[in-house]
């Protein structure tokens, strides 16, 4: 059990890192700032 | 020289005439490729002082003027001969299928060449033989309606000419070149086919069998070429380049070709036809697993079927992204032509087209669930699919909610203004692409569902890799509903970038988990074969619904495509004068694109019933060495 709260740990860091990478960069690559609500 | 050698010799022969065939319309056009006709530019010095300049209404650049203006018509017999029938509804059935066909044909050797590469490099040798055995398959069924399509370009060249003779004039004198290549490659193709389709048992094992894999990746590439160059006439319609406001050619026939929509339509119509004929031989091959009588029959063809639905969805998955892409150009070139398809009098066909998009994947689905019937062990996932539904279905509906309906004075009190107070929010693009990236997202895991529904994986690391794909697939989704929603809270500018994101979502989805699923199942242990055969008859009739659903999509996308030059023949350059420049109702175009379907696969399953009288003439030892009639199991999907 514990193993597997390790792992499901180290994937969801994995993954939200991954997706917000993702949303970041390529907006980023559109010349668009993806946290725009959050800076205004 | 021995037989073998012999034979080797003249395989390769024939490979290097094929060569040259695809090569030599290029190099028999290249002096009229260059300068745009070499009589014009002869004529310009000698009589220099006539020189006239034009510009490029695309490119912006200045050309000498080497051809006739655009002609103004006037409705007539002169330049709108008629029966007493409306001429561009006889054009339009004459378009759509002849585009029907040769959308097949171009589609099906693609498959043949994919599948019989599987069984070239296939270790296992029975599957090879299937694979074998069912490229063979293919490429029979294209075979007949290869000639059906030669016919029916034919059809459509006389009612052209006779319909609407001025525009076709006009068309003509500008492609001159190109048509003449075509032609030219529409022989290279018809050698190559024949020569591919009769050599096959004469090329079947060794080096052979290089050779003839090399014929089919030739024979590719000119069906590419020919679908390429049909695609400038329709590009050049309705985005022209080349040529000056008054339509006259400058003699840069690269730019006529070249036109701002052309590659998207390249690429979108690729996609569309692979994706169509997938799901043409998956419904002939439903046809034929309903109407076998045996479970060898049964077993073939359930094979079959699941072969060409699983190819034609993985060029489905990434059409939508094409499609995208297409309109996101048609914006960039004319604003007004992307708000009248989107946003103006084309906008509620997008509604029917989001429906049956809608409906193909919930088809696909639907088979895949139905399909892992016939694997023993993959009960473990029946009762997540209840699950699996509602996303889609969420996402479906989501999908197609219209943003505004057209409603009586009363109806539009009752619901308090144009847009409904709840469900008007999902009738805009955040949401529907939110909606549709869902839906793709929930059929890419039910084919990683499929992929291991028989199987346990046996690597060391299995159970962190479950819990990895788990948590991929939970944050994919919220990552893709979350950005939807955001969508709603940023200004425009900044919302239009949120799609490239949740399509990067999807496709992440789609490449990362297949490939880890398929790491994770090398290797693995197989808890029962899968029973070919052994699956339900629904199964079978949501392949048959994917391929009606496609082929009535197509119409209707090609009409709209078609449609959004409003009274143009060539977009701003040469106006339709004729009585029928005018926008046809919902309606109409429903019921003309429904006539258009049914006609289509009447056609076809005439074309189905010929391949079958060859197939019951085949000699008795021949047909005892098919060895798709005597499927084992195959142990890979």
């Amino acid at each position: 059990m514990g193993q597997a709260i390790f792992y499901a740990i180290v994937s969801v860091a994995i993954c939200v890192a991954y997706f917000l990478a993702v949303d970041h960069f390529l907006m980023d690559a559109q010349g668009l700032d993806f946290w725009y609500m959050f800076r205004k | 020289m021995g037989f073998l050698t012999r034979k080797k010799m003249m395989s390769i022969m024939a490979l290097g005439a094929m060569v040259g065939l695809l090569l030599l319309p290029i190099a028999v056009s290249l002096p009229a490729l260059t300068s745009g006709g070499v009589a014009f530019a002869e004529d310009g010095k000698k009589e220099e002082a006539k020189v006239e300049k034009g510009r490029d209404v695309y490119y912006k650049t200045e050309g000498i003027v080497v051809g006739a203006p655009a002609p103004v018509t006037t409705d007539g017999p002169k330049d709108y001969p008629r029966y007493n029938f409306e001429s561009r509804v006889l054009l339009w059935f004459a378009n759509q299928q002849h585009l029907y066909y040769g959308s097949f044909v171009l589609a099906v050797p693609i498959f043949c060449m994919v599948v019989e590469f599987m069984g070239v490099v296939t270790k296992d040798k029975a599957l090879a033989k299937r694979y074998d055995q069912l490229a063979y398959d293919f490429i029979k069924i294209s075979l007949t309606a290869y000639s059906l399509t030669a016919v029916l370009g034919g059809i459509l060249i006389f009612t052209f000419l006779t319909l609407y003779p001025a525009f076709f004039g006009y068309l003509s004198s500008i492609f001159r070149p190109v048509m003449h290549i075509y032609a030219l490659m529409f022989v290279a193709e018809s050698g190559t086919l024949y020569i591919y389709y009769y050599g096959w048992d004469k090329m079947k094992e060794g080096f052979l069998k290089w050779i003839h894999l090399s014929m089919s990746v030739i024979l590719n590439i000119i069906g590419t070429l020919l679908m390429f160059l049909a695609n400038s006439w329709i590009g050049f319609m309705m985005s022209p380049a080349g040529v000056d406001e008054q339509g006259r050619f400058l003699g840069n026939i690269w730019h006529v070709l070249h036109t701002a929509l052309w590659n998207p339509l390249n690429l979108h119509r690729i996609l569309g036809n692979m994706a169509f004929g997938g799901g043409v031989v998956a419904a002939y091959a439903a046809y034929k697993f309903l109407a076998s009588k045996t479970d060898e029959d049964r077993a073939h063809y359930d094979w079959m079927g699941y072969i060409a639905m699983a190819l034609g969805v993985a060029f489905l998955i990434p059409l939508p992204f094409a499609g995208y892409w297409l309109m996101r150009e048609v914006y960039a070139y004319r604003q007004q032509m992307g708000i009248t398809l989107m946003g103006g009098l084309l906008a509620w066909l997008f509604i029917i087209q989001a429906t049956m998009i809608g409906i193909l994947f919930l088809s696909t689905n639907y088979y895949l669930w139905q399909a892992m019937g016939r694997m023993r062990g993959a009960e473990k996932y029946q009762r997540y699919i209840k699950y699996l539904v509602f996303i889609l279905a969420c996402g479906y509906l989501v999908f197609i909610t219209p943003h505004t309906m057209v409603m009586t004075p009363a109806e539009l009190k009752a619901m308090g203004g144009q847009q409904h107070p709840v469900l008007g929010n999902y009738g805009v693009m955040s949401a529907k692409n939110g909606g549709i990236n869902v839906i793709i997202t929930t059929t890419v895991l039910s084919f990683v569902w499929y992929m291991r529904g028989n199987k346990v994986s046996t690597v060391s690391w299995a159970k962190f890799g479950n819990i990895f794909m788990g948590c991929f697939f939970f944050f994919a989704y919220i990552n893709i509903v979350g950005l939807a929603i955001y969508g709603y809270y940023i200004p425009a500018n900044v919302r239009v970038g949120l799609s490239v994101p949740q399509v990067a979502t999807t496709l992440s989805c789609l490449f990362f988990m297949f490939a880890l699923n398929s790491i994770m199942m090398k290797g693995a242990k197989q808890t029962g074969a899968i029973e070919w055969g052994k699956i339900s008859a629904r199964s079978q009739y949501a392949l048959i619904m994917l391929a009606t659903a496609f082929t009535w999509m197509m119409g209707l996308m090609g009409y709209i495509r078609s449609s959004v030059r409003l009274f143009w023949h060539v977009n701003e350059i040469m106006r339709d004068n004729s009585p029928w420049a005018y926008t046809h109702t919902v309606g109409f175009a429903a019921n003309m694109i429904s006539f258009n379907v049914l006609f289509f696969w009447i056609s076809i399953l005439f074309v189905f019933w010929l391949g079958s009288l060859a197939a019951k003439k085949a000699p008795v030892e021949a047909k005892a060495a098919v060895p798709g009639s005597a499927p084992q199991p195959a142990g890979s999907h």
